[in-house]
C-alpha cells in the first residue's frame, strides 16, 4: 500500500515515530535497569516499526537515523553485557529469537559488531554470516537499508591490513568479498526497486531512487580506502566484480551513477593502469546512459592527474592512454548512430584537453582528434545546437591556452576544417579569441604561409564571403574587432624583405577581398608595415651576391599603390590622401624621384576631386606644404610644378585668415637653408607680400563687419615669417621691409585692439630686443632694425 | 564502570577535510581522497577522560552540496558541534556562520549560546607557494563574536593539532552531557503509560 500523499506520510511518520519512542523509552530504561530480555524486546518492537511500506525513502530515511542512533546505545549495552559475563556467542544466539525478520537481523547486526570487537571469532567469519542473513530481507527499501546499517556498522571493523581484526595472509581478500557481496545485494536492491508500483508513478520512483544512491555508492568509496586494495587487487578483484555488477544490472541510473563513482573514488594511477578494462565497458552500458559525462570526467581527472604530476607522464605513453581512449571514444560513438552533436563534441573536446596535458609535444594525436571531430561533424552541416557550439569554442580555444602560440595551433591541419562548422557568429568569436591569444603572447608569425594558414582561420573578421547580405553587427562591436585585425597586422613580421613582402601581398590579397567596410581599418597598419620594410632593404651595390634582389623599392611602392587606390571607394578619401603623402616621403628617401612624384599627383589628385570641406582642405594643404618641404629628391622641373599648384591651392582656400596662413606658409618652399638650389628669395618674398595683401584685404573686410576694430593678428604672423627669413640672411628681406611693417602694426595697434594681439605683438618685439644681445651676425643684423 | 556516550558532529562546506580529520585521528594513515564524503559516516573511538571512560560517537556529514538536506533528527542530542572550513578558501570560512545557524536551528539546544562549538581551520599544511587566505587572527575575531568558541589550526595530513582538537572537544562534551536530560525528555512523552499494551503481529 503506497501512501496517498506527502501529508498522509508525514502522519505515517509521526505515528511510527511516536510509537517508535515509546518503544526506545522502555529499551533505555530496560538498558538502565540492567535488564537484557527486556532490552531485547523493546528493541525488537522498537525496530518493527521499520517494517513500515508507508513511508518513501526520504522519510524511512529519517526514521532509520532514529533507529541508528538507538543502536548505537543498545551496542553499548551488549558490550557491557559481555563484561559482566554474558557470553557473546550467547548474546549472538539470544538476538535472534526476535519475533519478525527485519527487527531480528538488525539486533543480529548489532550483537555480531560486538562480537567482532571482542574478537572471540575470526571478523571474516561473523562478516560472512551477516553478509549471507541479510538476503532474508528482499524488500527493496528495507533490504537496502538494513545492509546499509551492516556497511556502516563494519565499516571500522573489516580485517583490513592494518586494522586490529587483520586475519592471515588472504584478510585482504576476506574484507574486499564481504564489502564486495554487500555491494552487489545492495545493488540488486536497488535496482529492484523501480519495478516496484504502477507504471504511472514511474517517475517519481526514479526520483526516490537517486535519493538512495549514495548508500550503494558508499561501498565502493570503503572499497577505495581499504589499506589492502593495492593496484593488483584493485585490478584483479575489485574492478572485474564491480564492472560486472554494473554491465549486468541493465539499469541506466544504477550504471552512470556507479561507474561515475569508480572514477572518482579510486586513485588517479588505478585508472591509468586499468585503462582498457573501464573503457571496455562503457559500449557495454545501456544506451540511454550518458557515457559523454563519464568519460568527460575520466579524462579530466586524468588531465589533472598529468598535470600535476609530470613524473608520471611516461606511464601514460606506457599504457598508450591516448590510444586506447581515442578508441574508446570511437566505439561509443559508433554504437550510438543518433548521439547528439553535442554529446560528441564534448568528448572530443575532453580527449583534446587529456592530449595537450599528456603528450603536448604530439601535435599529430591532438590533431587526430580534430580530424575526428571534423568526421563526426561531416554530414551535419551548421551547428545549430548553442550548447555544442560553445563546446566547439572550448576545444577550438583549448591548443591557443596550452601552447600560447598559434604557430603550434597552426600547424594541426584540422584546426582549420572544425572552424569551418562554426555558424558565422560563433566564427567571428573564434577568430577573435586567436587574435587576443597572439597579442596576448607576443607571437609573431613569420612566414606568409603560416600567415595564410592564420588567415583561413581567423577569415570570420576578414571578410563577409559566407554572408552576402551579411548579418547586422553592432557597429561598436565592428570596430573593436576590426581594430584587433589592425593590432594583429604588426605581429605579422619577418626581418628579411622577401619573406616580409611575401607577407604583405597575403595580407594585401585578403584586405583587398575583405569588403569595403573594413579597408580603413586595415589598409593603415598595413601600409606602415610595409614602409618599415622599404627602410630594411639592402642599398643598391652593397649586394655580396651580386644577384638582382626580388624585392626593389619599386616593386614594393607599386605594392603601395595598389593597395591606397582601394580607399577612396570605400569611402576614406582623407586617409587616402595621408597615406599617399607618407609613401611620397618615403619614396623621397629612396631617391626615386618619379615614384614619388606619382605619389603627390595621386594625393594633389584626392584634394582637388574629394576633399570639399574647408576645414579638412586647410589641414590637408598644411600637409602637403610640410611633405614638399621636405622632399630632397625632386628635380627643378618637378619640384616647380608642385610648387606652383600649392601656391594656387593656398590662394584659393575659401576663407582669407586661412589663404593667408597657407600663402606665406609656401614661402618656406623656396628657402631651404642647407640646399643653395633651392633658394629663391625673390619668390619667397613674393609669398609674404601676397599674404600681407590678403591680410590687408581681411582686415578690411574685418573693420565693415565690426565697426572700426579688428585683428592685427595676421600681420604678426606675418612678421614673424619676416623676422625668420631676415634671419636667415634672405637678402631680399630687408631692414626697411621689416621696420615698415613693425610701423604697419603700430598704427593698426593704436586703435581699440584685441588683447591677444597686443601680447603677441609685444612678445615679438621682446624676442628682437633678445637677439639684439646675441653675438656674431645675427646680434648684427637684428641692432640693424629699429623699433 | 559506566561508560559515557558522547555525539559530536562535524560540519563545514565540501572538501574542507572533514573526512579525513576524523581518519586521522581515528589512528588511520592520511590517504587522499579524491571525492567528498558519500552520505554520513560514524566513527566510534573509546578514550579516557578525566579517569573516565568515555565512548565518542563522532558523525561526518556530507558538504555543502546536500546543505540543509540533512534530517533534523540527524542533529538532535548531539553533545558538541565542530565546525570545519579550509584556511586556504576564504569561502569555506564564509559559510561557517550559516553552518552555525542551521546547527542551532535544528539542534534546538536549551541554551544557545552556552552549546558548545569547536572551530577547526585546516589544511594548514598545503603549500602551493600562496599565503594562507584566512588569517588566524581572523578566525579568533569570529569565534570571540559567537560565545567564546575554541579555535584549533590543524592538518590532516600533517598530523597537526589533530589529537589536541578531538580532546579538547570531548572535554566539552563530557561538560554538557545530558543523561539525565535525556531520561527526563522521555519521561515526559510517555507519562501515562504503565504497562504494556503489545499489539499483535503477523509471525514472519
Amino acid at each position: 500500500m503506497i501512501a496517498d500523499g506527502s501529508e498522509d506520510e508525514e502522519k505515517w511518520l509521526a505515528a511510527g515515530a511516536a510509537a517508535f519512542k515509546q518503544n526506545a523509552f522502555y529499551m533505555q530504561r530496560a538498558i538502565d535497569s540492567n535488564n537484557l530480555k527486556d532490552a531485547l524486546k523493546y528493541s525488537a518492537q522498537m525496530l518493527s516499526e521499520l517494517r513500515t511500506s508507508k513511508l518513501s525513502p526520504h522519510k524511512y530515511y529519517d526514521l532509520y537515523m532514529r533507529a541508528f542512533d538507538e543502536l548505537r546505545k543498545l551496542e553499548i549495552f551488549f558490550m557491557e553485557e559481555t563484561r559482566r559475563g554474558c557470553s557473546v556467542i550467547e548474546l549472538y544466539e539470544l538476538v535472534q529469537h526476535a519475533g519478525n525478520i527485519l527487527p531480528r537481523l538488525y539486533l543480529l547486526c548489532t550483537a555480531g559488531s560486538v562480537y567482532i570487537k571482542t574478537k572471540e571469532a575470526p571478523a571474516k567469519e561473523i562478516l560472512k554470516d551477516l553478509v549471507e542473513m541479510c538476503r532474508g530481507i528482499q524488500h527493496p527499501l528495507r533490504g537496502l537499508f538494513l545492509r546499509s546499517y551492516l556497511a556502516q556498522i563494519s565499516r571500522d571493523k573489516l580485517p583490513d591490513i592494518g586494522s586490529e581484526y587483520e586475519g592471515d595472509a588472504d584478510t585482504v581478500i576476506d574484507a574486499v568479498e564481504f564489502v564486495l557481496l554487500n555491494f552487489t545485494e545492495m545493488n540488486k536492491l536497488w535496482v529492484r526497486m523501480q519495478h516496484q508500483g504502477p507504471a504511472r508513478e514511474k517517475e517519481r520512483r526514479e526520483k526516490e531512487r537517486g535519493e538512495l544512491r549514495d548508500l550503494v555508492g558508499k561501498n565502493l568509496h570503503v572499497l577505495s580506502q581499504l589499506e589492502g586494495v593495492d593496484l593488483d587487487m584493485y585490478r584483479d578483484t575489485v574492478l572485474p566484480r564491480v564492472l560486472e555488477q554494473i554491465v549486468n544490472c541493465r539499469d541506466e541510473i544504477a550504471q552512470y551513477y556507479l561507474i561515475d563513482c569508480i572514477i572518482q573514488v579510486f586513485p588517479d594511477e588505478y585508472h591509468l593502469q586499468t585503462l582498457d578494462v573501464l573503457l571496455g565497458a562503457c559500449p557495454q552500458l545501456q544506451a540511454s546512459v550518458d557515457i559523454m559525462t563519464v568519460l568527460s570526467r575520466l579524462m579530466e581527472r586524468l588531465s589533472n592527474y598529468a598535470a600535476l604530476n609530470a613524473e608520471v607522464l611516461p606511464y601514460f605513453l606506457q599504457v598508450e592512454a591516448f590510444s586506447k581512449l581515442n578508441n574508446a571514444i570511437g566505439k561509443v560513438i559508433e554504437a550510438q548512430e543518433d548521439m547528439p552533436i553535442l554529446s560528441a563534441v564534448t568528448l572530443y573536446s575532453s580527449l583534446l584537453k587529456f592530449t595537450l596535458h599528456v603528450h603536448p609535444d604530439r601535435l599529430d594525436y591532438a590533431d587526430q582528434v580534430l580530424g575526428s571531430c571534423v568526421k563526426q561533424l561531416s554530414g551535419k552541416g551548421k551547428i545549430d545546437d548553442t550548447r555544442a557550439t560553445k563546446e566547439l569554442v572550448s576545444l577550438l580555444s583549448a591548443p591557443l591556452e596550452k601552447y600560447n602560440d598559434v604557430v603550434t595551433a597552426l600547424k594541426l591541419t584540422n584546426y582549420p576544417l572544425v572552424v569551418e562548422y562554426l555558424d558565422t557568429e560563433t566564427k567571428r568569436i573564434m577568430a577573435t579569441v586567436i587574435v587576443r591569444s597572439i597579442m596576448k603572447n607576443n607571437t609573431l608569425i613569420t612566414t606568409a604561409e603560416k600567415v595564410e594558414a592564420l588567415f583561413e582561420l581567423i577569415k570570420g573578421i576578414i571578410n563577409d564571403l559566407d554572408e552576402p547580405q551579411g548579418l547586422e553587427v553592432d557597429e561598436d562591436d565592428f570596430q573593436e574587432e576590426q581594430n584587433s585585425v589592425a593590432l594583429l597586422i604588426h605581429m605579422l613580421y619577418n626581418d628579411d624583405p622577401e619573406e616580409m613582402f611575401k607577407i604583405v601581398n597575403v595580407l594585401k590579397k585578403h584586405f583587398l577581398t575583405g569588403g569595403p567596410k573594413r579597408l580603413k581599418f586595415t589598409i593603415p597598419p598595413l601600409v606602415v608595415s610595409t614602409l618599415k620594410l622599404i627602410r630594411r632593404l639592402p642599398v643598391e651595390g652593397d649586394n655580396p651576391f651580386g644577384k638582382e634582389a626580388s624585392v626593389t623599392a619599386t616593386k614594393i611602392f607599386q605594392f603601395l599603390n595598389q593597395i591606397i587606390e582601394a580607399l577612396p571607394n570605400v569611402p576614406s578619401p582623407d586617409l587616402a590622401f595621408r597615406l599617399y603623402l607618407q609613401c611620397a616621403e618615403a619614396a623621397d628617401k629612396c631617391d626615386e624621384e618619379p615614384i614619388a612624384y606619382e605619389f603627390f599627383t595621386q594625393a594633389y589628385i584626392l584634394y582637388e576631386e574629394e576633399i570639399s570641406d574647408s576645414k579638412a582642405q586647410v589641414t590637408a594643404l598644411q600637409l602637403i606644404i610640410g611633405t614638399l618641404q621636405r622632399m630632397q629628391v625632386f628635380g627643378v622641373e618637378n619640384r616647380d610644378t608642385l610648387t606652383h599648384k600649392a601656391t594656387g591651392y593656398a590662394a584659393k582656400l575659401l576663407k582669407k585668415p586661412d589663404q593667408c596662413r597657407a600663402v606665406y606658409a609656401c614661402s618656406h618652399l623656396f628657402w631651404l637653408e642647407d640646399r643653395e638650389t633651392i633658394q629663391d628669395g625673390e619668390r619667397v618674398l613674393l609669398c609674404l607680400k601676397r599674404a600681407l595683401k590678403i591680410a590687408n584685404s581681411a582686415q578690411q573686410v574685418a573693420n565693415t563687419a565690426r565697426g572700426s576694430t579688428g585683428s592685427v593678428t595676421l600681420f604678426i604672423e606675418i612678421l614673424n615669417k619676416y623676422l625668420y627669413f631676415y634671419e636667415k640672411g634672405v637678402p631680399q628681406i630687408t631692414v626697411e621691409s621689416v621696420e615698415s611693417l613693425i610701423k604697419l602694426i603700430k598704427n593698426e595697434e593704436s586703435m581699440p585692439s584685441d588683447p591677444s594681439a597686443e601680447s603677441f605683438f609685444a612678445t615679438t618685439l621682446e624676442f628682437m630686443e633678445f637677439q639684439k644681445q646675441k653675438e656674431g651676425a645675427i646680434g648684427e643684423r637684428y641692432q640693424a632694425i629699429k623699433v | 564502570m559506566e561508560k559515557t556516550k558522547l555525539k559530536i558532529i562535524l560540519l563545514g562546506d565540501s572538501g574542507v577535510g572533514k573526512t579525513s580529520l576524523l581518519k586521522r585521528y581515528n589512528d588511520k594513515d592520511f590517504k587522499q581522497l579524491h571525492n567528498s564524503t558519500i552520505y554520513v559516516d560514524l566513527v566510534t573511538k573509546e578514550i579516557c577522560i578525566a579517569e573516565r571512560q568515555v565512548i565518542l560517537q563522532i558523525w561526518d556529514t556530507a558538504g555543502q552540496e546536500r546543505f540543509k538536506s540533512l534530517p533534523s533528527r540527524f542533529y538532535r542530542d548531539t553533545d558538541c558541534c565542530v565546525l570545519v572550513y579550509d584556511v586556504n578558501t576564504l569561502k569555506t570560512f564564509e559559510s561557517i556562520d550559516n553552518w552555525h545557524d542551521e546547527f542551532i536551528k535544528q539542534a534546538n539546544p536549551e541554551t544557545p549560546t552556552k552549546f558548545p562549538f569547536v572551530l577547526m581551520g585546516n589544511k594548514t599544511d598545503v603549500n602551493n607557494g600562496k599565503p594562507r587566505v584566512v588569517a588566524k587572527e581572523i578566525a579568533d575575531q569570529w569565534c570571540g563574536s559567537k560565545g567564546n568558541i575554541v579555535y584549533f589550526e590543524t592538518s590532516a595530513k600533517a598530523k597537526i593539532n589533530v589529537e589536541e582538537a578531538f580532546l579538547e572537544i570531548a572535554k566539552k562534551a563530557l561538560t554538557n552531557e545530558r543523561q539525565i536530560d535525556d531520561m527526563e525528555r522521555y519521561r515526559s512523552v510517555v507519562p501515562t503509560i504503565e504497562k504494556e499494551t503489545p499489539r499483535s503481529r503477523c509471525s514472519c
